[in-house]
């Protein structure tokens, strides 16, 4: 019907193959304040988080969390009569955004870098830090390979190595599934590396992976995969993507027919909004996650009540006390440093993050002496009712891996 | 490991049981790239610009389809338990239509009549920043985070529909039966024995309650083998209803547009305006009057579309959602040859196929990629795309 210029078609067409691999993305400029430098009677302790794009419930909580440990040190009266100042840079969800926000901290002049809770995002992270020899405390990520990349990463959480086969081991010996499929977000590295440690394991003890399909973040049409994978009529399938999309693919999963399969998935279900975009389909699943807001230890009650005090509700997520223990953590060292009247640096503040023995956070014990930065964690394994999380049963990293 | 794993995958390939099914999931998927492409095209054919902000339109559709669900007491904070109708669905449905042709209409009259004697570029241009500004504009006053969903609990049209192409032998449908029976004895027994126990945790029991759980299991699995023999001893095609619903509205939708086009005073002059601009209106046709009804019923397309995919998927929205919608169905408007009304129509539906095929194949992660490499290779060889016509136009 009309003429058109054929170059520039075919140009749009090979852009628009370009935008299969970095679709869905966000990209406004991080905004937020920018730390004055070194100054005389601050430290400077930097927190890179979602603050906007899908991943910022994680994001919002991140940073009420970690806000809550500053405020409590200062108001105790800071470290050495010097008040800390968190200073918060936005990822915007996304990777690329996620390392400016490192390295405008590093140059803001943080002691310690805190975040994120995404693996991709905290990989590249992880990058800046090296480079700049600035400790990184992970808040989130569990992707295994991150504290490989130098001796001042760290995390407060357990690492896929853990979480995987705590879902391997749930699902075989608890649930009695011997079949299982499992569904990867293609775009994510923490939902490939959870997908591989679950299948190793869910193997070695015996068990049989029917079927692996994938999807992108931010997809909404799932009908192809789960017509494939009903196909092979699996009693459970395990979904290691984030929230956003797996409440879709939980009702596209009982749409293709298999109502009775049993859902698992790891910590990047861990979000209120999964009951609203999942319904009725996600109630009964399990997940794998770092604490449950029911459990009787006090650090657990003293962190709900005075984050209930500050904020005025709990945490929708557990990320508000991981990022609440990453940044005690911190303090902690800096404490330590205090005493032992050494300078508060980067380089210090490696070594002494680095010797964290038995530090008691509202996720459990963190010891990070000799640890490579990935402390021994507890997992504990929730069941989604409609009412939220109940917890179904706990591992500790001895019991799932030392055997 | 992985090998051993992967290999008798990829070797059992693609199995035909499923094609039905897959193709019926390409052709629903199609029709929505296809309702969205139209306003791609409809107005390319019209004003040869690319409206980027499309996509946005479909995204303000989706919210349009949320805050009438709220309205209608569906928001996750309301009291009560409204009932799902299909009234409360069919007001979401014309609500998105009408403010979407509503904002493609404000959005034509301020950002791009403007341009409309600019070099062309800078038309494209305003189309980007139309776009953006809705995207990060929107998020100041939409909600937007946490990303809200769209409540199951609207959809009457959620139960399965199942059409039977060949019907499953009786024996294993009476072996899967016998299984039913089986697990329904074997679930009393585990009740009695936690209510014995006293426990409401089925991993607190003890060692002789786990014994009663672990044949509970054995026969759910036996449930499972069993309906899953079923399953692939017969061949049928499985929607939850919502589906056809898409489908069906899709048509309707798309069977108007072309009585609008063909039929009517309207369509007539669209057509003439779209075949020469300058002459159309110095035949006395009022081209204004025209660009302005093609951006509403384009952008009216997208808002059923929106409505429809945001309501029946359940995915959260953010001011982001019809990104991606709005990329595919743009390359499934450059398929069918931009300009084409027809065109678009065919180009979506083979960028739905191609990509559930893909998943048929074993290929799920690379459907997106699949898509754009027919696109390519259309191009190629038909550069104005496969129902365009491709004469080199005098700039």
């Amino acid at each position: 019907m009309f003429g058109k210029r054929t170059w520039w078609l075919t140009g749009v067409a090979a852009l628009g193959l370009l935008a299969v691999g970095c679709n869905g993305g966000a990209t406004a400029g991080g905004g937020g304040e920018s730390g004055g430098g070194e100054s005389g009677d601050e430290i400077l302790l930097g927190l890179v988080a979602s603050q906007n794009g899908d991943l910022k419930p994680w994001g919002d909580d991140s940073v009420r969390g970690a806000q809550l440990a500053v405020d409590q040190a200062n108001l105790a009266g800071g470290i050495d009569g010097k008040k800390i100042r968190l200073v918060i840079q936005d990822s915007n969800s996304d990777a690329t955004q996620g390392k400016s926000a490192a390295e405008k901290l590093a140059s803001d002049g943080v002691v310690t870098l805190l975040g994120e809770v995404a693996s991709s995002i905290t990989e590249v992270m992880a990058d800046v830090a090296v480079e700049k020899g600035l400790p990184l405390i992970a808040v989130g990520a569990t992707k295994t390979t991150i504290t490989t990349k130098g001796d001042n990463i760290f995390r407060v959480c357990y690492t896929d190595d853990l979480q995987g086969p705590v879902m391997a081991k749930f699902a075989y010996d608890d649930l009695g599934l011997r079949n299982v499929a499992i569904i990867t977000d293609n775009k994510q590295a923490y939902s490939k590396y959870l997908s591989e440690t679950f299948r190793k394991h869910f193997e070695s003890l015996g068990g049989k992976i029917v079927g692996e399909e994938f999807y992108e973040s931010g997809a909404v049409n799932f009908a192809g995969q789960v017509t494939k994978l009903a196909q092979a009529s699996p009693e459970g399938v395990f979904l290691s993507g984030y929230f956003n999309e797996v409440g879709p693919l939980a009702k596209a999963i009982r749409g293709a027919g298999m109502t009775d399969a049993k859902l698992l998935g790891g910590d990047g279900w861990d979000s209120r909004e999964i009951l609203q975009s999942g319904g009725d389909a996600i109630v009964g699943g399990y997940f794998c996650n770092h604490y449950n807001s029911q459990e009787d230890r006090p650090e657990v009650k003293d962190f709900l009540a005075k984050f209930n005090d500050a904020y005025g509700a709990e945490p929708g997520t557990t990320m508000g006390a991981l990022a609440f223990d990453a940044a005690a953590l911190a303090i902690d060292a800096m404490k330590r440093l205090a005493a032992e009247g050494k300078e508060i640096n980067r380089e210090n503040m490696t070594a002494a993050i680095g010797s964290t023995m038995d530090f008691k956070g509202v996720s459990g014990s963190i010891t990070l002496e000799g640890m490579g930065g990935n402390p021994p964690k507890r997992a504990l394994i929730v069941e989604l009712t409609r009412e939220g999380q109940v917890p179904a049963k706990s591992y500790e990293a001895a019991e799932v891996l030392g055997s | 490991m992985g090998l051993e794993l992967y290999l008798p995958l990829v070797a059992a390939g693609p199995d035909f049981s499923t094609l039905p099914q897959q193709l019926t999931n390409g052709l629903i998927l199609g029709s929505i790239y296809a309702l969205i492409a139209l306003g791609y095209t409809m107005v390319y054919g019209v004003l040869r610009l690319i409206n980027f902000a499309h996509g946005e339109v479909y995204m303000l559709g989706a919210y349009t389809a949320l805050l009438v669900s709220w309205a209608f007491g569906f928001a996750p904070t309301s009291p009560g338990d409204p009932k799902a109708s299909v009234l409360v669905l069919a007001v979401m449905l014309l609500a998105s239509m009408v403010v979407c042709a509503a904002v493609g209409a404000v959005i034509e009259y301020l950002a791009y009549r403007p341009m409309r004697k600019q070099s062309r570029i800078s038309a494209l241009i305003t189309a980007i920043g139309v776009s953006l500004l809705l995207q990060y504009g929107g998020a100041l006053f939409l909600p937007a985070s946490p990303p809200p969903t769209i409540s199951g609990k609207v959809d009457p049209f959620a139960s399965i529909a199942t059409l039977t192409l060949s019907p499953p032998p009786a024996d294993l449908v009476d072996a899967e039966e016998a299984a039913r029976a089986e697990l329904a004895a074997r679930e009393t027994s585990l009740e009695q024995t936690m209510e014995a126990e006293g426990v409401r945790n089925q991993f607190d029991l003890s060692p002789e309650g786990k014994e009663v759980l672990q044949a509970k299991q054995a026969a759910e699995r036996e449930v499972n083998r069993t309906a899953g023999a079923v399953e692939t001893g017969s061949i049928t095609i499985k929607l939850p209803q919502n589906r056809l619903v898409i489908l069906g509205t899709v048509v309707g939708l798309m069977a108007a547009l072309w009585f609008l086009v063909m039929k009517t005073k309207t369509g007539r002059s669209m057509r003439a305006a779209s075949h020469d601009f300058e002459s159309a209106s110095l035949m006395g046709i009022n081209v204004n009057r025209v660009v302005s009804i093609t951006f509403m019923i384009g952008s009216a397309l997208a808002g059923a579309g929106a409505m429809m995919n945001a309501t029946f998927t359940g995915t959260s929205l953010t001011t982001f959602y019809g990104l991606l919608p709005g990329v595919k169905a743009f390359v499934a408007a450059v398929l069918g040859g931009i300009g084409n009304i027809p065109g678009a129509v065919l180009g979506g539906l083979i960028m739905g196929l191609a990509e559930e095929l893909s998943v048929w194949a074993g290929f799920s992660g690379y459907k997106d990629a699949v898509a754009f490499i027919i696109l390519i290779v259309v191009l190629l060889f038909r550069p104005g795309g496969l129902l365009g016509s491709s004469k080199v136009e005098k700039v």
